[in-house]
């Protein structure tokens, strides 16, 4: 019965004794009792040949004081998973470009149209406002305005293309539409080439012409709603104050932007917003029987889930007979809460759905409340919920606002009055119609991509707040912002 | 008379020929030497007329005139001092009378005052003779047989010169050279006495005779002869070479430099002095040096009785030469620099420094960019036994094991590179590393399990033990079903094996090489590894089995990319070993007109390299000159030659990089696609700015194989340095290419590569400064860049797992100070560029801007380390690697110091 050494891993253990009589099998037995590797996952070397179970002593010639090598472990063998990886070799061709480098195309630009291409850009990172595009059927187009079909049918082809394409996409066909609806934008200089124009006048008209042809909306039944004013539609019910009679008269309007004026007490968007919200104008009194100074004072009563900010940036100048560019830094923040721009009902609807996000991000964190005390947050939570709702409901029947009604019950997530910075489109230079814009677009992955006409470029989230103005880089123009929802309750 | 250089002497003979003036030589002259008498100051004036005296008396008829006169002159001149760069006053004044003294010396009867005459003729010749007629040594060879030392260094040297030629001429008109065979007896001790051993042994080597060298050199200059006599090896042609490398050994053995010794003993690929060396050596910490040489060579010793004292020592011996200690050492010094943290490919990709475009992160996996991240972790975390993708222990604990997790990430053959990156990341720590690989040769996914045998393979590559569980484990699955665990299998011996001249896997393997069954690809990976475990040993077994596959195979599987292995495997078979390949060059004519030019090339290239022969390279040079038809494939490997032969020492080397500037001019493009590849091997992990400004413009290529050769070729040259500027070079790159995923691989694997080992290895074949060439590492990097030259149907195809090649080459570029028992000790040594001083006088400096470290500490490529300490005496001359110091006995501490 010779004795031997046997290694394994990094362990020797000496003095382990070999019955030859017996089959090998048992001395891998014996190491199982040592090692814990069970006998069949064991791998016995010995001078470069393997021990077989039922292999013969004798003809391994082992020698007494030998040391042999034990491999194995009792680790469980990998196993595929069972849905392997999806890879970009195997999608199909045309999904393999956008999936790879996880953004979409650039845009060429055709000659001074950068303003499209930012406008296009920042829209086209809107997902529902594609998805409903991609439902837009010619069939519908056969109404009225021709010409506003053919441009929603040229947007719904042109981010078709966009979200396919690995190259370039050049916009030609869109801005022909574009041209011919809104003649505009086909100004040229003396020497016949067309000139810049306002990104922000493009935005608007696109947005208009979109709300007027969007019409469905699938989660919507009501076909007054169209998608357009879903998606962006700011509700404003505002106050109109004469200052001399005292009278009172209230409205509300729907837009699609929320101004931020920039004026010398201006730092920062919030408050460039809250100046916006109140205004005067002379308005005949019906009282007076004269125009006198009202003062309008206006809340937000709807929020959308797609905030769209701009910084009127552009006045008239009489003297140069251009539009003048404010270049002052006006800051904005990635995350923006206009719960101060609300109307109190709003406010108090905001409730509910803010509460119930706060507990999921904390949730997110790891800050977890006592059991008990969970349960009954939950409780009041609900009770709230139920009771913002009831008086919503008799609220909107008072002030007969139909378009909001049938929102409180829809089964969609609930905005809450937070929002994220999604999209940015940033203007350099010193007029409106001159200089370049550039759209910055987060992409769903979280980065940050910089569409410089046909360029993507990667930036760093820091960065993009860095284009607040107060100098010649680019400087914040229009900024999306996209609603943090929190989930029915 | 001290020795002076060359050009001293050379600005004396300028001295003294009068200007050159056609028209009336001898009035200019006349004038000159009218002009200079009139300057001459009364002392020498007085000289002057004295010697002229002398030159009358001496055509005296008066024997006994003569004499004294004779006696005078000699007194003269060789009492005469003067400043280096003038030709000694009384030369200067006899000069005129050379002619007269010669005519008379004609005349003269043949007595004792003849042969007193000519010998001051002949040393008038030393600076009067024309140049050819060899004066001064026919006048020597008849005038008396005296001291010779006396008449001055220059005399010597110049006799010397004169010799040289002499003998030349007497061998083509096979003419005794005896008499001149005595002068040199005289010569050479003069010569060592003075300091000037380089001459005396240019001397010997100009009468052929090296051999007379030895009984003159003694302890106090044997060091600067065999500096000298090992670095001019390289230039001397075959078989010379062997022969003075020999009388280097000799030398060494002589004063018991064994680690010296040793290395030269290798240098000469000689086994039976490897063997006597070490029997030589009697200290048993000298041996455990010369261990760590051999190991690091590569060398696998069996030592016997005769070579170790007792079984205890010889186990101890026996395990240094397996090189086992080389991870643990490793780890040491990674632990030292701390960087044991694993990196991710991801730290090593550093994309927020990439301005520009970029990808904004994928939002699906892509396969080949997984499969770079195998290749960079693996790479970047070699030999650290811990990274993140692979062995990190799982993170979410319900997902199961997170490492499973990341092999399964990979697609396909790609999850055959992603086991196998296992290996690379546990390399050369065997007895943890099968731990770790074992659950994955249970796998029933056949690319895991031919994945999992080539990390055997892997982290067995370059050390040895004794119970050889790499063939243990490989050995079965050679001959499977499954061509792709067999060429796993195959490639892990190769790996495993290389060097080592197995005889197991020679008769596992032939088989499978003539077996025209199998597909080409599993009988050229086989030949592969049959070349690696063989390399250079000019085996006929293998030979004959790979010429026969070769021959049997027909034109359609001749044609494969992988075909070429079965080339390269025959050609490694003869690598350095020169015309030892002649018969083999023959046969390969007969091949295939397919693969026959290729082969020949191929067959040459290996033969010949790293000898620096000249014409090798000239021949290469005019294969690539020519202009093909389409179809041939050989030039591209005949550039590569180039690279091969040319990278022997730094003159060759220089040349090379200058003609392969020629070649990307003028070449066609299947030349130029191979440049960068020869480019990368010239300057492997040494980052010359030239080249790699070369490289970076031609990454941008608008031939896409070229780009992407320099690409893989930038992180060749950046191998293991961590070279900031090439990795700012790269990532601009991956950027620039981001749409184009072949080249954001070759991109991802040159960064992968230039931060190896997290910057701790090099890939350089040479080591020991740069003496020593490893045929191994060369070997892997023939490997590698042949692969590299079908990029597309290799690399970027199903088989890039011949990246792993490189293993071969992977070295830690370290320097490890031990202890008298062989622990680490941390000892100052100053570290800086290596400066040559072969054949320098006195104790030259040996580095230049050197900074002073405590050990282990880094060595890049051309660096060389010295001990700062005199506390502590090295074992071998060249710190590289392990070195073990012992005590200086006469080591005084300096109080003032402490």
């Amino acid at each position: 019965m010779p004795t031997v050494s046997v290694k394994w891993q990094k362990q020797v253990f000496n003095g382990v004794e070999i019955d030859t009589e017996q089959p090998p099998y048992v001395f891998k037995c014996q190491l199982y009792d040592l090692t814990g590797v069970p006998p069949e996952r064991q791998k016995i070397m010995v001078k470069g040949g393997l021990l077989k179970d039922d292999g013969d002593w004798e003809s391994l010639g082992i020698k007494e004081g030998q040391r042999l090598m034990l491999m194995g472990t009792a680790e469980e063998i990998p196993k595929a998973p069972e849905k392997g990886p999806v890879f970009v070799e195997d999608l199909p061709e045309d999904e393999q470009g956008t999936a790879a480098l996880g953004h979409t195309a650039g845009l060429v630009n055709l000659g001074n149209t950068c303003y499209m291409n930012s406008t296009l850009q920042c829209l086209h990172s809107v997902p529902e406002l594609r998805l409903a595009l991609k439902e837009y059927s010619a069939a519908v187009g056969t109404g009225i305005d021709p010409s506003s079909h053919s441009l929603t049918a040229a947007t719904r082809d042109l981010f078709g293309e966009l979200d396919r394409s690995l190259r370039p996409v050049a916009p030609v066909r869109f801005l022909t539409v574009l041209r011919s609806k809104y003649p505009q934008f086909a100004q040229q200089t003396n020497q016949g080439l067309y000139m810049q124009q306002d990104a922000e006048e493009c935005w608007t008209q696109l947005v208009y012409v979109l709300s007027q042809r969007l019409q469905s909306v699938p989660w919507d039944e009501q076909p007054t709603n169209t998608v357009v004013k879903h998606l962006f539609g700011i509700e404003f019910k505002s106050i109109i104050k004469c200052e001399e009679s005292g009278e009172e008269s209230s409205e509300s309007e729907t837009v699609y932007t929320l101004k931020c004026h920039i004026s010398s007490e201006v730092n920062h968007l919030h408050e460039g917003l809250k100046h916006g919200l109140k205004s005067e104008l002379e308005k005949t009194s019906p009282i007076l029987g004269r125009s006198t100074l009202h003062i309008k004072e206006s809340w937000i009563n709807k929020l959308p889930p797609y905030l769209t900010v701009q910084f009127v940036r552009f006045f008239w100048k009489r003297e140069s007979n251009q539009k003048a560019k404010i270049l002052r830094k006006v800051n904005y923040p990635l995350v923006l809460d206009v719960l101060d721009f609300c109307t109190e009902e709003l406010k108090e609807k905001l409730k509910g759905p803010r509460k119930v996000y706060r507990e999921i991000e904390d949730a997110k964190v790891g800050i977890k409340k006592k059991e008990k005390e969970g349960a009954e947050g939950v409780k009041a939570l609900q009770n709230l919920g139920t009771s913002t709702s009831d008086e919503n409901v008799e609220m909107v029947d008072a002030e007969q606002a139909p378009s909001s009604s049938e929102k409180v019950n829809a089964p969609e997530p609930e905005v809450t009055g937070i929002y994220d910075l999604v999209a940015v489109l940033t203007h350099k230079g010193r007029s409106a119609d001159s200089g370049h814009y550039v759209a910055w677009v987060k992409q769903d992955s979280g980065k940050w991509i910089e569409f410089d006409d046909e360029q993507p470029i990667l930036q760093r989230e820091e960065d993009i707040t860095k284009l607040s103005g107060g100098g010649d880089w680019h400087m914040a123009y229009i900024c999306l912002y996209k609603a943090r929802v929190a989930p029915p309750y | 008379m001290a020795p002076e250089n060359s050009k001293d002497s050379h600005a004396m003979d300028q001295d003294v020929q009068p200007p050159p003036s056609k028209l009336l030589p001898k009035e200019a002259k006349k004038k000159k030497e009218e002009k200079k008498d009139e300057d001459l100051s009364e002392e020498d004036l007085a000289l002057k007329q004295q010697l002229e005296l002398y030159v009358e008396r001496v055509q005296d008829g008066d024997p006994a005139i003569q004499k004294m006169a004779l006696e005078a002159m000699r007194q003269e001149i060789r009492t005469a001092t003067s400043s280096m760069t003038s030709v000694p006053k009384p030369l200067k004044f006899l000069r005129p009378h050379y002619g007269t003294l010669k005519s008379y010396y004609e005349k003269m009867v043949d007595s004792e005052l003849k042969r007193y005459l000519a010998d001051v003729i002949s040393v008038l010749a030393l600076t009067m003779s024309e140049d050819g007629d060899r004066e001064s040594l026919r006048f020597r060879l008849q005038g008396s047989i005296g001291d010779i030392g006396s008449w001055g260094h220059e005399y010597v040297r110049n006799l010397a010169g004169e010799i040289g030629n002499e003998f030349q001429q007497r061998q083509t008109d096979e003419q005794p050279v005896d008499d001149l065979m005595d002068l040199v007896k005289q010569i050479v001790p003069f010569h060592v006495k003075h300091n000037a051993e380089p001459e005396a042994v240019d001397l010997l080597m100009e009468v052929e005779n090296l051999e007379l060298l030895t009984q003159h050199i003694d302890k106090g200059n044997y060091k600067r002869t065999c500096s000298y006599l090992t670095s001019f090896a390289s230039y001397v042609p075959e078989p010379d070479d062997t022969l003075v490398l020999d009388i280097a050994y000799q030398l060494y053995c002589k004063f018991e430099k064994y680690p010296d010794a040793l290395r030269v003993a290798l240098r000469m690929d000689n086994t039976q002095y490897v063997k006597s060396t070490f029997a030589a050596c009697k200290d048993l910490l000298e041996k455990q040096q010369l261990c760590y040489i051999l190991a690091r060579q590569g060398v696998l010793l069996e030592l016997d009785e005769e070579l170790a004292d007792n079984d205890e020592q010889r186990e101890l011996l026996q395990e240094l030469i397996s090189n086992s200690k080389l991870s643990e050492g490793y780890l040491t010094l990674a632990r030292d620099l701390d960087v044991m943290e694993p990196k991710t490919p991801d730290d090593i990709y550093k994309a927020h420094l990439v301005d520009g475009r970029a990808s904004a992160g994928a939002s699906v996996d892509s396969a080949r960019q997984n499969l770079a991240a195998t290749f960079v972790n693996a790479f970047v975390n070699a030999g650290f036994v811990q990274d993140k993708l692979m062995t990190a222990p799982s993170m979410e604990s319900s997902t199961g094991s997170s490492s499973g997790s990341w092999l399964f990430k990979n697609k396909e053959h790609g999850k055959a590179s992603a086991a196998a990156s296992l290996g690379l990341i546990v390399l050369w720590d065997v007895d943890g590393g099968l731990a770790l690989v074992d659950k994955y040769l249970y796998s029933n996914d056949n690319h895991v399990v031919a994945g999992a045998l080539l990390a055997v393979g892997i982290m067995n590559c370059g050390v040895h033990n004794e119970c050889d569980p790499a063939y243990a484990l490989l050995f079965e699955s050679v001959n499977k079903e499954d061509p792709t665990i067999r060429i796993g299998a195959i490639m892990g011996l190769g790996l495993a094996y290389a060097g080592s001249q197995k005889e197991e896997v020679l008769d596992l393997l032939t088989p499978i090489v003539q077996d025209s069954k199998v597909g080409i690809e599993v009988a050229g990976f086989a030949a592969m590894a049959l070349g690696l475990v063989y390399v250079g040993s000019c085996n006929e077994d293998v030979a004959q089995s790979i010429v026969l596959a070769l021959m049997n195979r027909s034109e359609a599987e001749l044609g494969e990319p992988l075909a070429r292995f079965l080339c390269l495997g025959l050609s490694l078979l003869y690598l350095g070993k020169q015309d030892a390949v002649d018969a083999t060059m023959e046969v390969a004519k007969t091949f295939h007109e397919k693969i026959s030019k290729y082969c020949q090339v191929t067959l040459d290239s290996c033969a010949y390299a790293g000898t620096g022969n000249v014409l090798k390279v000239q021949a290469l040079l005019s294969l690539c000159a020519d202009h093909l038809e389409k179809g041939d494939s050989h030039q591209a490997p005949a550039v590569l030659g180039i690279a091969l032969v040319a990278m022997a020492e730094e003159l060759g080397l220089d040349m090379a990089i200058r003609s392969l500037e020629h070649l990307l001019q003028y070449g066609e493009q299947n030349i130029r696609r191979a440049v960068p590849l020869a480019l990368g091997i010239l300057s492997v992990s040494n980052p010359k700015i030239s080249v790699m400004d070369t490289l970076s413009r031609l990454s941008h290529d608008t031939d896409s194989e070229v780009a992407m050769a320099a690409t893989v070729s930038l992180g060749l040259i950046g191998a293991g340095t961590n070279n900031a500027r090439i990795a700012g070079m790269l990532r601009n790159l991956s950027s620039y290419y981001y749409k184009d995923p072949s080249l954001l691989f070759c991109v991802r694997i040159a960064q992968g590569l230039v931060h190896m080992g997290k910057g701790l290895m090099t890939l350089n074949p040479y080591h020991s400064d740069r003496f020593l060439l490893s045929n191994v590492a060369l070997a892997g990097l023939m490997s590698f860049l042949h692969g590299s030259l079908d990029m597309k149907s290799i690399i970027l195809g199903k088989y890039h797992y011949v990246l792993y090649f490189l293993v071969l080459a992977m070295q830690p570029r370290m320097l490890i100070t031990l202890d008298e028992n062989l622990k680490p000790l941390s000892v100052p040594v100053r570290v800086g560029q290596a400066v040559d001083v072969v054949g320098q006088a006195g104790r030259p400096k040996t580095i230049t801007g050197f900074q002073t470290h405590t050990t282990p500490v880094l060595l890049a490529t051309g660096d060389r380390a010295e001990l700062a300490t005199e506390k502590y005496i090295p074992l071998s001359s060249v710190l590289e690697g392990f070195v073990i110091l012992k005590l200086n006995p006469d080591y005084q501490q300096d109080h003032l110091s402490s």
